[in-house]
């Protein structure tokens, strides 16, 4: 990692990639600017609107977050991309979906002789038990997915467990498509977190609902991120953990189980994934086998962005791509359909001039 | 021996807070063998880093033949005819020992990619000839008939010397070496000494010498210098740095230098 | 003793758990009509299978079950007792059983209460759950299973004992025959130099009368199977050969079909070129935009070039699908009426003259593909695939040559998917999703990063294997995916791995220009 820290001076770069990344930024940013500008001068958007595409993104960003925080997490000891996180948060939605489908399906019949559904007379539990299962199928999925198609592959060339990540995200994803069927398929959330109420926060004029789902996810997200701050940071674990991330071989001469630790970290990113995924079936109502796919690649976007490796890092890259995403396209005057575009493209912007992300170090550059 | 093949002036490195090369002036002439020598971490494979183009340093200049080459791409440099090998081997592994050494005349080429894909007259003319000049450089490094063998399945020593055949691929004037004795036994590294003698003496080629094995940089080195936390503590011919205080006192601790001023006082008085 | 009981109980795990999946996705149902169509008694669209298939099927897998555990790597001594082996498999035979029992248990009883399981699990039909446990109840189904699975596994378990013993004896009579043959005439034409010839001359002849005489169906096939060898080939130079990952092939292939169609269809800009020169367009605008895109990315390594190329190729997909460029691109509706080749006035739209098409550009693309391999700038490829650092220190223009893949890889993507609109006389946002670059990615590995004939080979099995196992086609990408993560684990090299040329000219014995000094070192060695 020596060798990547390189003095950014004012004098012009000297290799032809250098000089061609240095017109295409001024160029972008140049477009950016005039883009938002115009938009900006003749936009029919109140405050209002801004206000509510920006909560939207927020809840998206907390999601991100989370998932984010899985890739960091393995890419800081494995320096491998687990192409496959994404599926783990859609085997986690699951996990959470078929709670609450059992709950639904059960009717209680209460002192006063209403019926209800097992799902509405104790929805607590029932969230609580959603997450439950959800977390932990995902991060039992994980564990094995690092036990089956990573850990053999350690030493190999990088590309090498990259190509296996690809191979088991087809595979969990087709599984899934096989087992489930390929249709969407509705989350039933209790009574309590009917999805499209919350509270009415006015704005002049009009107001921005701030609904029980989003604000539920959102609060969530951020105790699990502290939660898994504090583990990192705080305990024996945490401590292994950075250990092993700093330097393999020597944590295990210091007596670190290099191995377990490792699979702990997938347990843990899977727990986040899976959480992750039952907040994206409550939020976003439908799921299906693909469901994983399109956040994991934002999210991984999002960890690139806050500096792949750092944990602060992809919490703010999460809750930033997120925001941008929503806000984005209103701002930039273009198609509601275009968001993922505009998702990729600061993925590959940030890459090409600022690899190092935001908070993070020079990992994607040249090594010697 | 007059003139100045390599020359650096100042050179400084730094990695975040720590400097590991500080103002070091080198000036190798011509022709010679000139050893970098220091404790480990001393700042001498960053150093080399610097001259080969790995690493642009923050401060100072680098003259190769009256030429500023800082901040020149290493394949660039390559060009100029600078070559080096590395402390831990890095071969091209899964390539044959014969298309490693093709793969170090490349800045020798002329014929651009699509006379490859024609095989245009000219092009067939050259990849005969680097065939054949690989294939003599083999012979060179005493690897005769080895040559169809992955680098990844040769022995050891076998592979150090395949390292130093690919950088003598380009020509160069000035190869850089780092640590080329390192895991040798003392037979292969006596082979290894005359080795480099030779090449400067038929090639004519100036070389700079990361060594540990103190008994081939006294025996073949025309000029020594000493790097201790970066910088540059002492240079000379071998004889002036056997005694030089510094250097002892760099290798061994304070005291060992007083220690051997007071031995040899009581030697010689 | 105990460990390799223990190891009995986790294969048997590993069985069991996987034969319960396979169940669940509907695999075993598939599995056991394709062996009946196998023996030549095709199930009909409506029917199960018949219990014996699926006994077949399953044993298969028991007799595997019970052959891993019979011998293991702790064994010291290869000749295992037979009481051990059975005991092994027994035990591996019941772990796997009892996962079948309860799994017949609990599925067996929810179908007789008249759930339908195909609200949650689509796989899982009342028939077909019948079809698991041979129309008993439950637990007889399951007892039937159970006891299949233990009995199987013995018989595996003691089928490898005679098999370990019979190993010697089958390597010696290979060694005999190999060595009859390098001795009679066989050894004689295998290094007789002409016999490639005679060979390359054969597959040429092959080529131009088979396409005339399988018809239509199988012309759309092999085409189809054609155009993955172009992208493979392309794709093999970026990957295998200069070692950089790109994901987002497919954005050369839809960038090669959109330029092709957009010049030659009537809708919307009616440009009606014609066929050839519409093709060196589409061929050079793909090359172009790699290397377009390649000046900026090609300074990142392995992970993060996979990731941006993959977002390319995604943006490039939903920019041809957007409103925003409809005007353009005719959005999702895809444009039609693509031109098909024309030649001295004559039209070629037929499938043959398409297959003949298809194997011209596939022989150029072979033909440029191996030349470039073999040759200066293949050996640099090479060497920055292995260590980029190294290689541009040695004098390799690292950027330049990662450039060049980029052009190469993104031309050939150009010409299949030129060729590939122009066949379909279509082409839509939907031809160009990312499983496109995926399975280009899969073809390539499997085959062999870097080897031609690997990627050949791995077109055949990924492309064309499939379409002949019509039956397997949902569970394709389930295969591949599984497929990709063993070979890595397995077999990294693939399954046609590169070689390497053997170049060393021998030099003769001391002449006097050259070097006649005795080796400088290691004289001895």
């Amino acid at each position: 990692m020596e060798g990547t820290k390189r003095k950014r001076s004012l004098t012009l770069p000297q290799n032809k990639s250098g000089l061609f990344r240095l017109i295409a930024a001024v160029v972008v940013f140049a477009l950016l600017f005039w883009r938002v500008g115009a938009v900006a001068t003749v936009s029919q958007f109140g405050a209002d609107t801004w206000l509510r595409l920006a909560v939207s993104g927020l809840i998206l960003g907390g999601m991100y977050a989370l998932i984010a925080i899985g890739y960091t997490l393995v890419y800081g000891i494995l320096f491998m991309i687990n192409f496959a996180h994404g599926e783990v948060m859609m085997i986690g939605a699951f996990g959470g979906y078929f709670v609450f489908e059992a709950f639904n399906a059960i009717p209680v019949t209460s002192a006063d002789g209403t019926t209800l559904s097992l799902l509405n007379s104790y929805p607590i539990l029932a969230v609580f038990l959603a997450f439950l299962v959800g977390m932990s199928i995902a991060a039992l999925a994980g564990f094995l997915l690092e036990k089956i198609a990573y850990r053999p592959l350690r030493g190999a060339p990088r590309l090498v467990p990259l190509i296996s990540a690809i191979g088991a995200s087809i595979f969990l994803q087709n599984a899934g498509q096989l087992l489930f069927g390929p249709q969407r398929r509705e989350y039933i959330n209790p009574d309590l977190l009917t999805r499209g109420t919350g509270w009415e926060i006015p704005i002049g004029e009009s107001s921005v609902m701030l609904t029980y789902t989003g604000v539920f996810s959102l609060v969530l997200s951020a105790i699990l991120m502290i939660g898994l701050f504090v583990l990192v940071q705080r305990t024996k674990l945490g401590k292994a953990m950075r250990a092993v991330a700093q330097d393999k071989s020597t944590a295990a001469l210091m007596g670190v189980d290099v191995d377990k630790v490792i699979s702990q970290t997938f347990v843990i990113s899977g727990l986040l994934a899976g959480a992750a995924g039952v907040m994206w079936g409550i939020h976003n109502q439908l799921i299906n086998y693909f469901t994983g796919f399109l956040p994991g690649i934002k999210a991984f976007t999002a960890a690139v962005l806050g500096g792949i490796g750092n944990i602060p890092g992809a919490m703010i890259g999460g809750l930033f791509l997120g925001i941008v995403e929503s806000v984005g396209p209103a701002a930039l005057g273009i198609d509601f359909q275009l968001k993922d575009v505009i998702a990729f493209s600061i993925l590959i912007l940030v890459l090409i001039f600022r690899p190092s992300g935001i908070l993070g170090e020079a990992l994607a550059e040249e090594k010697v | 021996m007059s003139k100045v093949m390599l020359e650096t002036k100042q050179v400084t490195k730094i990695f975040g807070g720590l400097t590991a090369v500080n103002r070091v002036d080198l000036v190798i002439p011509e022709g010679a063998i000139a050893s970098i020598i220091g404790p480990n971490g001393a700042g001498k494979t960053t150093l080399f880093n610097c001259i080969s183009g790995f690493y642009n340093p923050e401060f100072g200049a680098v003259l190769f033949d009256g030429k500023s080459i800082k901040g020149v791409l290493t394949d660039k440099i390559a060009g100029l005819g600078i070559s080096r090998t590395y402390q831990n081997i890095r071969l091209f592994q899964n390539m044959t020992a014969v298309e490693n050494i093709m793969v170090g005349f490349q800045p020798r080429l002329t014929q651009d990619w699509w006379a490859a894909i024609l095989r245009t007259p000219g092009y067939n003319k050259e990849e005969k000839f680097v065939i054949n000049e690989a294939s003599k450089l083999l012979k060179y490094v005493g690897l005769e008939g080895l040559g169809d063998h992955l680098a990844v399945n040769l022995p050891y020593g076998a592979q150090r010397r395949l390292e130093i055949a690919r950088a003598l691929a380009n020509k160069p004037k000035l190869l850089l070496l780092d640590e080329p004795t390192a895991g040798m036994n003392p037979q292969e590294t006596d082979e290894m000494k005359e080795f480099i003698r030779h090449v400067r003496d038929d090639l004519g080629i100036t070389i700079i010498l990361i060594e540990h094995d103190m008994r081939v940089v006294m025996d073949i080195s025309d000029q020594i210098s000493v790097l201790d936390y970066g910088e540059k503590i002492a240079e000379g011919t071998p004889k002036e740095i056997q005694s030089n205080p510094r250097v002892i006192e760099a290798y061994l601790g304070p005291g060992a230098a007083a220690l051997s001023e007071k031995y040899r006082r009581e030697k010689t008085g | 003793m105990k460990t390799s009981l223990q190891n009995s109980v986790r294969n048997g795990v590993v069985f069991g758990v996987v034969i319960v999946f396979l169940a669940l996705i509907g695999f075993l149902v598939i599995a056991a009509s394709l062996l009946q169509k196998m023996v030549g008694n095709p199930v009909g669209l409506t029917s199960m299978p018949s219990a014996a298939s699926l006994l077949v099927f399953l044993g298969f897998l028991h007799l595997w079950n019970g052959w891993r555990v019979s011998h293991n790597k702790e064994d010291i001594d290869t000749n295992v007792p037979l009481k051990t082996r059975i005991l092994r498999g027994l035990t591996a035979g019941v772990t796997t059983g009892l996962f079948l029992l309860v799994y017949a248990l609990v599925v067996g009883t929810i179908n007789e209460r008249g759930v339908d399981m195909r609200v949650y699990l689509s796989m899982l039909s009342s028939q077909s759950i019948d079809f698991f446990l041979f129309n008993q109840s439950p637990l007889v189904g399951g007892l039937i299973q159970f006891g299949f699975s233990a009995a199987a596994a013995v018989v595996g378990a003691v089928l490898a004992k005679f098999a370990d013993s019979g190993k010697d004896k089958v390597k010696s009579i290979q060694k005999a025959a190999v060595a009859w043959s390098d001795k009679s005439w066989l050894g004689k034409v295998k290094t007789n130099p002409y016999v490639s010839y005679v060979l390359i001359g054969v597959v040429l002849l092959l080529l131009v009368l088979v396409p005339r005489q399988w018809g239509a169906y199988w012309n759309y096939i092999m085409g189809t199977v054609g155009i993955y060898v172009l992208l493979g080939l392309g794709l093999n130079i970026i990957v295998g050969l200069s070692g950089q990952l790109v994901l987002g092939y497919v954005a050369f292939f839809a960038i090669g079909a959109y330029s092709f169609a957009l010049v030659t269809a009537p809708d919307p800009h009616n440009l009606q070129f014609n066929f050839w020169i519409a093709l060196v367009i589409a061929v050079l605008v793909s090359a172009l935009s790699g290397v377009l895109i390649g000046l900026p990315i090609l300074r990142l390594r392995g992970d993060y070039l996979a990731i941006v190329t993959l977002g390319f190729g995604e943006i490039i997909r939903i920019l041809l699908k957007s409103d925003w460029l409809k005007d353009f691109t005719l959005g999702p509706r895809g444009l039609r009426n693509i031109a098909g080749p024309t030649l001295f006035g004559r039209e070629f739209i037929g499938d043959i003259d398409f297959m003949y098409l298809i194997i011209l550009a596939v022989l150029l693309a072979l033909f440029i593909a191996r030349r470039v391999q073999d040759s200066t700038v293949g050996r640099a490829w090479l060497a920055i695939s292995q260590d980029e650092t190294v290689a541009q220190a040695t004098g390799v223009d690292t950027y330049k040559y990662k450039l060049l893949a980029l052009a190469i890889g993104a031309a050939f993507a150009g010409l299949g998917g030129a060729l590939f609109a122009s066949r379909n006389q279509f082409t839509g946002p939907e031809d160009h999703v990312l499983m496109v670059s995926i399975n280009v990615l899969c073809l390539v590995i499997v085959g062999g990063m870097g080897s031609i004939p690997g990627v050949v080979l791995g077109a055949f099995a990924l492309k064309g294997l499939p379409e002949i196992l019509r039956e397997l086609e949902s569970y394709r990408l389930l295969v591949f995916g599984a497929l990709l993560v063993v070979m890595m684990i397995l077999r990294p090299e693939g399954l046609w791995p590169a070689k390497r040329p053997n170049l060393e000219v021998k030099q003769p014995p001391p002449e006097p220009e050259t070097d006649t000094r005795p080796a400088a070192i290691g004289g001895g060695s």
